[in-house]
This record gives C-alpha cells, structure tokens and sequence, in this order.
C-alpha cells in the first residue's frame, strides 16, 4: 500500500484503500508543489530519490503506524519533475474514530520527511538548488529533460 | 611446498584434522592433497587405551612425509577415552598414562602440540574436577620434562559436565598449574559459539577476543579449531558442521581468518565427513583468506548534490575490514567536496540505516544519504 511513483498520485483511488465500512474516517494528507520558497518563486521542482530504499522505508513508517493506531494507511511518493499545484506526495488514513486517524496521518507525514529518502530539486527565479534538510546547494549539473527520463548533461 | 603463489608476509596456516588410515603419514600426504598447510591427527586410534609404541619406520616416514609435503604444522588431538579430571583413580591413573603416550608420541614425531580436552568432573563438584585437573596436568608437565611436545587445553562445548567452557574457567586452571611454555589452548568455534560465546557478528566476534586475550591470553592460543555449529548459541550441545552451513554462519569465519590478532594461529577444520568435505569447507577458509588479502568490492551510492561527485555510483576496491568512517576519508581524498559528507549524511548500508563506525563487508552498497526534502 506504500509505494514510489513516477505517475501523477490519484487522491481519490488512494483514499479507497482505506475506506472500510467499520471505518469512521478518512484523514488524507496531500502534499504539493507551491509557487515560492524561501522567498523565491519555484516554478517547478524535481524529485529524486533511493528509489530501492525509500519504499522499504515507507513500508516500514506505514506497518509502525498500523501497530500504534487502529488505522489502514495507504501513501504514495511521487518522484520526477512537477509543476506548480501537482501532488507530490499522499497519504490516506483509515479508522474508526477521527483522533486516531489525524495521529497516525500526521506521523506518517512528519516521518516520510525525516526518514524517506527523497531530495526535491528546486527550479526558480534566482536558479536551481538541491534542498537537503535547510540546506541550499546550487544545482551544478543541469539535468536536460528527455520525455520522461533525464539525462545529466556533460558539465 | 609451491612457490609460485604470491605469499602475504604472514602466511596463514589452514588445514584439517585428516585421517591416519593407511598410516600416520598419510595424514600428511591426503592433507596437502587437499591444499593443507597445518594438519592434525590422532596419533593412536581414539577409542583404545591400548597403543603399541611408535615403529621406527612410522617416525621416520612421518618426518619424511613433513619434509615432502611442506605442511608447516601439525598437531595431535588426544583419544577421547582420557579424563585428566576423573575422579575415580583407576581412571585418573589410566588417563594420565595414556596421556604421557600421547606426549612421547608427539615428541617423537616432532609434533609440537597435543589438543586435549579438558576432562569431566562426573559426580564431583566443577571445583573439584578443576583441582583435580590442575593436578594432573603438573604430574604429566613435569614427568615429561624432557619432551618437546606441549599440552594444548582446548575450549569445550559444556556438555554435561565438561570442563573448559568459559574461558576465565581456563584461565583458572593455566593459573593453577602455573606459567609453563609448554601449557597451551586450543579455541574451537563450536565450542565456544554453543557455549555462549557469540561470534556471528563483527562486534561480538571482536568482543569474544578480547575477552579471551584478557582471561586467558592470546600468547597461549597455539591453534584454533573452526568448525560451524549444528545447535545454537548457548546450547551447550557439540555437533560440528560444514563452514558457513550451521548456527555461527560464514561471516564469523571471515573474521576469523583475517583478524590480524589471530593470523599467526594456525587453523585446523573438525568438519563432519571428512573424505568428502575437508576440501570443500579448506577452499572455504582459502577464499575467505584470500577476498581479504586481495581487498573487497563494494558499491558506493551518492544523494543529493553528492551525487554530482564522479565517485557517485561505482564500484570501488577497497582493504578488507575497512569501516564506513575510512570509506569517507578516501572518498574524500579523491573528491574534496565530499569532505563534509561525513558529519552531514546519514549511511544506509544495503538500503538499511547504518552507523559511520559499521565495518563493511565484500558486496555492500554503501549509500550517503543527506538531510531528506521529501514530502
Ligand atoms: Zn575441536
Ligand atoms: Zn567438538
């Protein structure tokens, strides 16, 4: 139920995951990219990730929430290059009861962007950085977009 | 012996406990069939008190059988009928003399150690037995003054009520007989492993050395026995098994065929089905030995504005038992602006989370990963 992807995330179908008739509510958090950051406007981002990796990991976050919560979790990462409003990341949270749902969402959120291993390249105004953590580092090798593959251009 | 394979400046000496059949030299001969460099052998059948002294001609083809075959060490391993801690004195006194046949024996062959387990103490209390053990072993040390061959107490499994199974009961026994150059031990990794001593990991493995060098003292381990174990840690039940193929597993015996501590110790494999397998589970040891000498292969993943680095995403040679830390130090040696990676990334160890001191192993993909912006 947890996986990578290089497709545009369906909110709706991963909300349907976790929709059972004993359940009381769904808690969705949807991520996305937005137009500014750190005072610059963006104007589209790129996902990288340890794609190996960062599935198991999210896996991982997934089954430790469904053992501390009563909740069916779903979650999907979006990686890749994305526009402004598109939905990088979602996650869709089942229970019976509201409280347990928020909880268990909001750790899943709070633990993808600690433990995922995911970096977001930003594109914007006043040029294109790595953003790892609250670091900034400017982007050396521009990536030249070939219909959906990127081959890193000779520097 | 061949000359032609490039030697390290310590050669490691390997090898098995080989059958006599035939004759004792033909342990020798079937050994360095096998690619034996140590070997070691009964020197009168197991299962008998009786033994008939050695012929000269046997002494004299044993020798010549060392000279032939270069095989650098040899030991012998007493019969399994001797109790040096019996209690019963018929027993004791029967043992003890068997014993002093196994040393002349060994003198008169040139062998330079005789690997004894260390008795039982039966209806006696563990003290008792230890007591008695001491004081069999300074009877036979002394009376033997004359010989060369030494006594090697070997580690044991703790089957019932065997004694020897922790190393500082050792240490109290070599304490008890005193300082005596020809007083040994032999460590058996069954032994120890189904005694309670792990050795599966890098950290355990390290830890149960020290442990042994402070109770006991690495100066007194003369050979060790490797063999994998068919029961578990701490069962205290001793069947051997194929290298790799039991309990303990294959990256003990890589550590332990390339601690530089232990490289000195020649090693001599008590593996079952000895016709068949000593050269499979020799050419084991070999190629644990051998992928340590010639360094290891691992793969080295960057993230992040890491991954710009040239040295994103190869393989790299690199010495054995080397940690994760020195990976950084020469990762940063080929690429300066890899020199923070250290203090700024987290390593994943075959896309598991992992600490910058974990020694690396022949085949690991290392992964730097940076402060994450998923989300
Ligand atoms: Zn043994
Ligand atoms: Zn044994």
């Amino acid at each position: 139920m947890s996986k990578i992807t290089r497709e545009p995330i369906d909110v709706i179908e991963l909300s349907s995951r976790v929709e059972m008739e004993t359940n009381g509510a769904v808690v969705s958090f949807v991520g996305q990219v937005r137009n500014h950051s750190r005072g610059q406007d963006v104007i589209g981002l790129e996902y990288e990730g340890y794609e190996e990796m960062a599935e198991k990991v999210m896996e991982r976050i997934a089954d430790e929430a469904t053992s501390r919560w009563p909740v069916q979790v779903a979650m999907q990462h979006r990686l890749g290059k994305m526009q402004v409003g598109e939905v990088t990341v979602a996650i869709a949270v089942g229970s019976p009861h509201r409280d347990e749902a928020f909880e268990a969402c909001r750790f899943c959120i709070e633990a993808i962007k600690s433990e995922v291993p995911i970096w977001k390249k930003e594109f914007g105004s006043d040029g294109s950085y790595w953003i790892e953590g609250e670091n900034r580092t400017p982007i050396r090798l521009q990536s030249e977009s070939v219909e959906g593959n990127d081959v890193p251009a000779v520097p | 012996m061949d000359d032609d394979d490039p030697s390290p400046a310590v050669k490691r000496l390997l090898g098995a406990h080989m059958p006599t059949a035939g004759g004792l030299a033909n342990s020798l001969y079937a050994g360095k069939e096998i690619g034996c460099t140590a070997v070691q052998l009964f020197t009168s059948s197991p299962r008998q008190w009786q033994h008939t002294p050695l012929s000269d001609e046997t002494i004299a083809g044993f020798k010549q059988a060392k000279s032939k075959t270069g095989i650098a060490f040899t030991c012998a391993h007493d019969s399994y009928l001797i109790n040096l801690a019996a209690y019963d004195n018929t027993v004791l006194e029967r043992s003890q003399r068997a014993f002093l046949g196994e040393l002349q024996r060994a003198h008169e062959l040139e062998i330079p150690w005789v690997v004894t387990h260390m008795g039982a103490y039966l209806d006696m209390t563990l003290e008792a037995g230890q007591q008695k053990l001491i004081s069999s072993l300074k009877r036979l040390l002394e009376e033997t003054s004359d010989l060369t061959a030494g006594i090697a107490l070997e580690t044991t499994a703790g089957q019932g009520t065997g004694l020897g199974y922790r190393f500082d009961q050792i240490a109290e026994v070599l304490e008890g007989v005193g300082p005596h150059p020809r007083l040994g031990v032999c460590l058996d990794t069954c032994h120890v492993f189904v005694a309670g001593y792990d050795i599966r990991t890098p950290e355990g493995f390290d830890q149960v050395i020290q442990e042994f060098d402070k109770t006991i003292g690495l100066h007194r381990l003369m050979v060790i026995h490797a063999n994998d174990a068919k029961k578990s840690l701490g069962s205290r039940v001793d069947r051997h098994e194929h290298i790799g193929e039991g309990e303990i597993g294959v990256e003990a015996f890589s550590l332990l065929v390339n601690d530089p501590r232990l490289l000195s110790i020649p090693i001599i494999l008590e593996t079952p089905d000895a016709d068949k397998m000593h050269a499979v589970n020799l050419a084991k040891l070999q190629r644990l030995a051998a992928a340590a000498t010639m360094g290891m292969h691992i793969h080295v993943r960057l993230f992040g504005h890491y991954s710009e680095s040239d040295q994103n995403d190869q393989e790299l040679a690199v010495p054995s038992g080397l940690s994760v830390q020195k990976l950084t130090d020469i990762l940063a040696e080929r690429d300066p602006n890899l020199r923070d990676m250290a203090s700024i990334c987290r390593v994943a160890i075959n896309e598991e989370y992992a600490s910058l001191d974990t020694t690396l192993k022949e085949g690991d993909v290392v992964a730097f990963v940076p402060p994450m912006s998923g989300g």
